[in-house]
């Protein structure tokens, strides 16, 4: 995939025309998205290899052709509790920082181009303490909440309460 | 990288290469060699080095090289005796050569050594002086000497040159390169820049004396183009001749083809050598016995008797205006396909390099002084062209993809073994025997690649002489260091990762374990201390021992500081082995003084995890008064390892098979439960804790846990390990958790096994401490790092 504004990220200094490509996938009822430029590839739901005594939102390692990345469960990070994973569940691979990873997610929805201006701050919400949430973009339709992937694959989920009960029911 | 920037990287691999023989030359001539062998090898060594600072532009790097060249000159022709040489200075000057070199290296400045250079100029004026000979050498001004710019043409025929010759080990190298832009330089006349270091500002005056007995003789040497290939250079040919005969050299490069088709390693240089002598063909004719062949050249006598009006400097000018044009020409071209921006500037990087070039015209030192003779020539050319037949230089990134493809093979064989399983009976035979084939061919293949990736030694031991002689001379002790089996080869992974603790180690033994020469002797030893460093395959690993004679570890004081830190229980009783294990617990160090060198408690410790991370083991032998040994085992590799594929619940493991020492099964052991759930199984009429690897490693299913493997630890110790199934045995390929996650406790890596999936790798220490801190991490841990 090439695209435009792949490596670009936040930048106050980018023309007001200036757009961001973001995929939107789902988990349960919601959207996030990030920055096209950040997914390596799509794949369908494989069976991973436990950590012992791993975060709760780290489901474990698997074999990308040949290299061995860890894939984290956003539901559990943001706090839903655990994906059931079947077939039709999608790792999203990312690049983060130096490294390579998989998001696990329900499903994977759009590509979507918005201006950079359409994105707006987190609100300061007292759930959201890792910071997960990087910005929001209104659609017609929903709300994409941008993630930032590296607070996601830091500590996302660890210690959020909702994931706790879920897991314990 | 462009081509120029590449050639230069060469070089600097060159030069490791060249300042190991350097040292380890005169490291044993310290030691008391008296093989005039050795001085010629150390001299060879800078030399080239010499030779290919020149070609690079490093011109502080020439400067010293060539006054330590010159000193080590005087050693060769005799004018100093090698016992009487001051060794210790050359390798503190091979030192000073090494950190000009990282300099030049990453463009830093280089720091000047006028110490070293005014010592090195003391020991060819005390030689020369002793012997009254016109030796110029001896006066090599400093590096900061101001540029004179004596035209090189003149220089070129300047014949008396005290550097005499044998055969360089490289001429076919950066520094033949070096060689060849060096005459094209003398050619084409632009050496202004060249002459500026300064040392070729011989006086021209050593000419024949115009009233001399004798006739002239006519010299014409038309090598074969293999001369370089056969080892020899001109100058060496030429340095055969009496210098007082020589009246002039005359290089005729009008053969030399053009830069882009000219191969350096071909000569293509003739000569023309006018000599006023009394020597008969016969004589002449044994001058170039070791050195050109019958047909290589002729000798021509002139009827006249000796005419003295020949001017020596005629010659070269000569020589000068014969091609210049065209290699002009060609340099520029080929530095315009070199650099993006072939400017004028670029001339003085290759300038410097005519120190060698302006020496083809070299005639001999003084006769009187007796020279080694020179080796047939028909051996070294054969032993050259072995050389060059063994051996190729591979880019390291290439091994590693070639290594990565061999691991990737082994996991789709191990994948396609898995596959057959499932065919039909009569399919499935003809198959797994073709598959056997394949993974024996597999583990050949790999067997190989493992060799080309593997190493001596040697490039780790060859820094540590430089680090026992410095930190000799910091603090204050006479050491001796003994290397053994620095030939034993181990994988680059190893090799890159044995600096660090092999520093350490030998720091330690420097500063802890050795005693000063006054503390020695009151002890009733010698006044120098002896650490030996000693390398050897040992039952599928490398191991490195580092041993002292020093005082040994002083076990009251360790135990003292242990308890003061709460590391050892007041009243605990250890045995004294178990308190020299007390140097690899962290924060403690039995330095009375805080030093630079070690003591601030960082040391052993940090050895011993870094060690224990790449899968080894170190420990230490210690005996009050006597002395003190640390060793160190470490795989030979890191890529690969024989696992022992073991089942759990759902998950499967690879536990090495390096720690398995026995497998049974559960019901023929006797198990017994301690308190807090801990259990123990008597073994060989041991107690040995047990543990259940689903509870440690929290795998998922319901495991039953029918057999048990016992594993060795790191301290020596045993334990039991309960798991459901032993899956098989194979070779696993190394993979990292690191590299896109994080460390993981309880596994030291990953690997891939056939079905795709990925299994962790056991490492029972890890797994050890996982069990006892009841499956809690610290918070860091759990991190992704980065």
């Amino acid at each position: 995939m090439t695209l435009p504004l792949g490596e670009k990220h936040f930048s106050s200094a980018q023309p007001e025309s200036a757009a961001r490509r973001i995929v939107t996938f789902r988990v349960g009822d919601r959207t996030f998205g990030i920055d096209v430029g950040m997914v390596r590839e799509i794949k369908g739901w494989q069976a991973t290899t436990p950590l012992p005594h791993a975060a709760p939102h780290v489901r474990g390692v698997l074999n990308l052709r040949g290299v061995i990345l860890a894939v984290y469960d956003l539901r559990t990070s943001i706090g839903l509790g655990v994906t059931d994973a079947t077939a039709t569940h999608v790792i999203v691979v990312v690049d983060v920082e130096d490294k390579t990873a998989g998001l696990l997610v329900d499903s994977v929805s759009d590509i979507v181009d918005v201006p950079v201006s359409a994105v707006r701050p987190a609100p300061d919400l007292e759930r959201d303490e890792h910071g997960l949430i990087e910005g929001l973009v209104l659609l017609d339709t929903e709300i994409v909440a941008l993630l930032d992937l590296a607070a996601v694959i830091r500590d996302g989920g660890a210690e959020a309460p909702a994931a706790r009960q879920t897991r314990a029911a | 990288m462009d081509p120029l920037a590449e050639l230069k990287q060469t070089f600097f691999q060159e030069c490791e290469e060249l300042l190991g023989a350097l040292e380890q030359k005169l490291q044993a001539l310290d030691e008391g060699s008296v093989d005039p062998e050795d001085v010629n090898a150390a001299f060879r060594a800078i030399h080239s080095i010499k030779g290919g600072a020149g070609a690079f532009g490093c011109t502080e790097l020439v400067s010293f090289a060539h006054v330590f060249e010159a000193s080590l000159d005087h050693l060769r022709s005799g004018r100093v005796a090698i016992e009487d040489a001051p060794f210790s200075l050359f390798l503190r000057c091979s030192d000073a050569v090494a950190d000009l070199v990282s300099a030049a290296r990453n463009d830093e400045p280089a720091r000047p050594r006028p110490d070293l250079l005014e010592a090195l100029a003391e020991v060819g004026q005390a030689g020369g002086a002793a012997k009254a000979a016109p030796a110029p050498v001896a006066a090599a001004p400093a590096p900061t000497a101001p540029a004179k710019s004596a035209p090189a043409p003149a220089k070129a025929a300047a014949p008396a040159k005290s550097e005499s010759a044998k055969a360089d080990d490289a001429p076919l190298g950066i520094a033949a390169l070096g060689n060849l832009l060096a005459m094209v330089e003398a050619k084409t006349g632009a050496a202004s820049a060249a002459a500026d270091t300064g040392w070729d500002d011989e006086p021209a005056a050593a000419a024949a004396p115009p009233t001399r007995p004798g006739r002239e003789v006519r010299l014409h040497i038309h090598p074969d183009s293999d001369l370089f290939r056969r080892v020899i250079e001109p100058r060496v040919a030429l340095a055969a001749l009496p210098a007082e005969d020589v009246v002039s050299v005359t290089c005729d490069m009008s053969r030399v083809p053009s830069l882009e088709t000219l191969d350096v390693s071909d000569c293509w240089m003739r000569f023309t050598v006018v000599l006023h002598t009394e020597m008969s063909v016969e004589e002449i004719h044994g001058k170039f016995d070791f050195t050109l062949a019958a047909e290589e050249f002729e000798i021509e006598i002139a009827a006249m008797p000796a005419n003295d009006d020949v001017e020596p400097e005629l010659a070269a000018p000569a020589v000068a205006s014969e091609v210049p044009q065209n290699v002009a020409a060609d340099l520029s071209a080929i530095l315009a396909k070199l650099g993006p921006a072939p400017e004028p500037a670029e001339q003085p990087d290759i300038a410097p390099a005519p120190a060698v070039a302006t020496q083809v015209v070299a005639a001999a030192q003084p006769a009187a002084a007796p020279r080694p003779a020179i080796r047939p020539p028909a051996n070294d050319a054969a032993a050259a062209r072995q050389r060059q037949a063994v051996s190729v230089r591979v880019d390291l990134d290439r091994i590693d993809k070639l290594m990565n493809l061999v691991g990737e093979i082994v996991i789709t064989q191990s994948m396609l073994v898995e596959c057959v399983r499932s065919l039909p009976y009569d399919v499935y035979a003809k198959t797994a025997e073709g598959i056997l084939t394949l993974s024996r061919q597999t583990r050949e293949l790999q067997d190989h690649v493992m060799a080309v990736r593997a190493q001596p030694v040697k490039a780790v031991f060859q820094r540590m002489p430089r680090l026992v002689r410095e930190l000799a001379q910091t603090l204050g002790k006479e050491v001796r260091l003994v290397l053994e089996g620095e030939n034993t080869e181990v994988d680059k992974t190893i090799i890159e990762e044995l600096a660090d603790p092999l520093t350490h180690m030998i720091r330690n033994s420097m500063d802890h374990g050795l005693e000063t020469p006054d503390e020695r002797i009151a002890a009733g030893k010698g006044p120098e201390g002896t650490i030996k460093l000693i390398a050897e395959h040992r039952a599928g690993r490398i191991v490195i021992s580092v041993t002292d004679d020093g005082r040994g570890i002083n076990r009251d004081k360790l135990l003292s500081k242990a308890r003061s830190r709460g590391l050892v229980g007041a009243d605990e009783k250890l045995a004294p082995e178990e308190v020299d294990q007390l140097i690899f617990a962290a924060g403690l160090s039995t330095a009375e003084a805080v030093s630079d060198i070690s003591g601030r408690g960082v040391g052993m410790d940090v050895v011993r995890r870094n060690v224990e991370s790449l899968g080894g083991r170190i420990s230490v032998d210690s005996e009050p008064g006597r002395g003190c040994k640390f060793t160190l085992a470490l795989p030979l590799t890191l890529a690969v390892l024989e696992g022992m594929v073991i089942r759990c619940g759902e998950d499967r493991y690879v536990i090495p098979i390096a720690s398995v020492i026995e497998t049974q099964h559960l019901s023929n052991t006797p198990i017994e439960h301690l308190t807090f759930g801990q259990e123990v199984l008597r073994w060989r009429g041991e107690v040995t804790p047990l543990y259940r690897l689903g509870a440690v490693m929290g795998s998922s299913g319901k495991p039953d846990e029918n057999i048990i493997i016992i594993a060795e630890t790191e301290r020596g110790g045993n334990v039991g390990i309960a798991v459901d199934e032993i899956v098989g045995q194979q070779q696993v390929v190394v993979k990292s958790l690191e590299a896109n996650y994080g460390t993981v406790n309880g596994a030291s890596a990953a690997t891939i096994l056939g079905d795709g999936l990925v299994a962790l790798i056991l490492d029972v220490d890890s797994m050890l401490r996982l069990a006892a801190s009841g499956g809690r991490q610290p918070v860091t841990e759990l991190k992704m790092a980065g």
